[in-house]
């Protein structure tokens, strides 16, 4: 038999770098917990953010606009954006697991060790435009996530997780008959080539309804994955379930990652000309962002309604993928990376709080009763909540008034007034269960004279978190410019 | 009678309707994960007979990928499932009702 003979420049493995680093890293936890067992978790998560800051370093060292391994991944600006905002994200969320009590799932290795596969499944998954490659990366990331919930081992993170699998696994079929659909139609499951093949197919009679009902079938597996109404149903109760900074983090970093999907896959239909798209996708969002707001409004607990906040926040992002303009995309990544620090700031002010058994309600471990009188108690924690909620409910100076802004004007910008005048509508409705929680924190009289329940779980690792997130939401003024115009160039360099 | 390609999207079509209606009906989650396992291999049937009508090995190569998928979903979800059936002692969706609203 001939050996095959592979060039190695052509399969260029620096593209692999950031997966490799992640992997390794996984690898090497289990390694030392096979070697020397019963370590402790603080050895563990060191480890994770060491690996972490490597593959971060790998992102951004990467050429752009190169492909690897026979053309599978791309790098390119949205996959850079996409890694850096994951990491990032990571990179918050894991000292989240130095808590003062003592929780279940942190006492295993294997829950930092599953931590870095899952995400490892999230960087293939934005750095490719192979169809299959994308599944795989889809599905490692996701099988490694239901049980990172259902390892804090209460019955309402076991329900969480089931219900999230159930949606998941649905959500899979979804995808894996839209992709079919696609190869059916041009032979490929490349996007690039699928987008050639679409350019010479799409004036043949009768070819446009088999070309939307593909990206139907993507659209419902993606608005599962991004938790569009009316693809929800999981997503309140999934967060809810899961611990809270899980809960933050399942609002950014997977729905990111889908994002970027979204954006490679829709931008193939936006250079067709099919509006239908266009408009099921605005539609969708906008019926998200409304429902959403006003499920919010009738919650009790504060877990619950930053969950409903999460949706009506993805529904907001989820117009500017429909825009197809340079301003558009670059919003979506401008308002994610603000978003993250926001959403997993205030996540984490609720697990700060967090006792083994809810006190104040037979079912909620964070009800609004529990915040009520915070200022007297805990003043510091009482503005820093404040601060997040301020700034989640699109208040200037802080950081997510920026993001609003460049959604609505890139919104303007195309000319979709009605869209940018509901968007902004429901800012203002959201504003009102985000100063509810204000009003219960500096106005009301306080239930427990005892100032320890603001600060039951609290250590120095989360603390430098929060505080962290809280620098970052107060200081945007001064970076947002930069910052914009860094993923301006970005995503100009991007061809999509 | 042949079976061409028209017969076997038609199938993969029938399989897939099969499926989601099972994931939306069924009570029992050990039911709707067999379903939704239908509708992972309805797009296993599909491609392969996408893949045979161009003669081209991509489509296989997903079918194949699929499958590996399928088995590693099972598995973590049946972890999933006896895990629910040690604290829930039920596999009935209606009593899983601890979160809602």
């Amino acid at each position: 038999m001939m050996p095959i003979a592979i060039n190695y420049d052509a399969l260029n493995l620096v593209t692999l770098a950031p997966m490799l680093v992640t992997l390794a890293g996984a690898l090497l936890i289990l390694i030392i917990d096979l070697i020397k067992p019963n370590l402790d978790k603080s050895l563990y998560v060191t480890l994770t953010i060491l690996t972490l800051f490597i593959a971060f370093g790998a992102t951004t060292s990467v050429k752009l606009n190169s492909r690897g391994l026979f053309d599978l991944i791309l790098i390119d600006g949205i996959s850079v954006l996409g890694n850096l905002i994951i990491l990032i994200g990571s990179i918050l969320f894991i000292p989240l697991a130095l808590t003062k009590k003592r929780f279940h799932e942190f006492s295993y290795p294997e829950f930092f060790a599953m931590f870095l596969f899952m995400i490892f499944g999230f960087q293939f998954m934005v750095s490719s435009d192979n169809l299959i490659l994308i599944f795989v990366g889809l599905e490692t990331a996701s099988l490694a996530l239901y049980p990172l919930i259902a390892m804090h081992n209460t019955k309402p993170s076991i329900e969480a997780a089931v219900k999230y699998f159930t949606m998941g696994a649905m959500a899979a079929g979804f995808y894996a008959m839209g992709s079919a659909a696609l190869y059916g139609l041009t032979g490929s499951v490349e996007l690039h080539t699928i987008a050639q093949v679409f350019q010479e197919r799409i004036h043949e009679a009768g070819s446009i309804i088999p070309i939307a009902g593909a990206a139907l079938l993507l659209l419902v597996a993606i608005g599962f994955k991004v938790s569009l109404i009316p693809f929800h149903m999981w997503t309140p109760d999934a967060y809810e379930g899961a611990p809270a900074p899980m809960a933050g983090y399942m609002s950014i970093v997977p729905k990111i990652a889908m994002m970027v999907v979204a954006i490679r896959v829709f931008s193939l239909y936006f250079d067709l000309n099919i509006t239908l798209i266009k408009y099921v996708i605005i539609a969708l969002a906008i019926v998200t962002t409304t429902v959403s707001n006003m499920m919010a409004l009738v919650q009790e607990d504060v877990k619950r309604m930053l969950a409903y906040s999460s949706i009506s926040h993805a529904g907001f992002i989820m117009v500017a993928v429909a825009l197809d303009s340079t301003k558009g995309y670059a919003s979506i990544f401008m308002y994610y990376g603000l978003f993250l620090f926001t959403n997993l700031g205030a996540f984490a002010m609720l697990w700060i709080s967090r006792r083994k058994t809810a006190r104040f309600h037979e079912r909620y471990h964070h009800p609004y009763e529990k915040f009520a009188g915070m200022i007297h108690k805990a003043p510091i924690a009482a503005v820093i909540m404040a601060i997040f909620m301020l700034s989640l409910a699109g208040v200037p100076p802080f950081s997510l008034f920026w993001g609003k802004l460049y959604v609505i004007s890139a919104i303007v910008d195309k000319g979709y007034y009605t869209v940018a005048l509901i968007m902004a509508l429901n800012s203002a409705i959201a504003a009102y269960y985000y100063l509810k929680l204000i009003v219960y924190m500096f106005l009301k009289p306080a239930i427990v004279k005892d100032g320890q329940i603001v600060y039951a779980n609290r250590t120095l690792a989360l603390q430098t978190v929060i505080g962290f997130a809280a620098f970052v939401t107060i200081t945007s003024i001064f970076y947002i410019q930069p910052l914009m115009s860094y993923i301006t160039k970005l995503i100009v360099a991007t061809h999509i | 009678m042949s079976v061409g390609l028209s017969e076997y999207l038609i199938l993969a079509v029938i399989l897939f309707v099969i499926g989601l209606t099972g994931v939306i009906r069924r009570k029992n989650l050990l039911m709707l994960f067999f379903a939704t396992e239908i509708m992972l291999n309805a797009a296993n049937v599909a491609l392969a007979a996408l893949s045979s009508y161009m003669g081209d090995l991509t489509g296989q190569m997903f079918a194949l990928f699929i499958i590996a998928i399928a088995a590693s979903e099972v598995a973590v979800g049946l972890g999933l499932l006896i895990l629910v059936y040690k604290k829930y002692g039920t596999l009935d969706l209606d009593d899983l009702n601890l979160l809602k609203g």
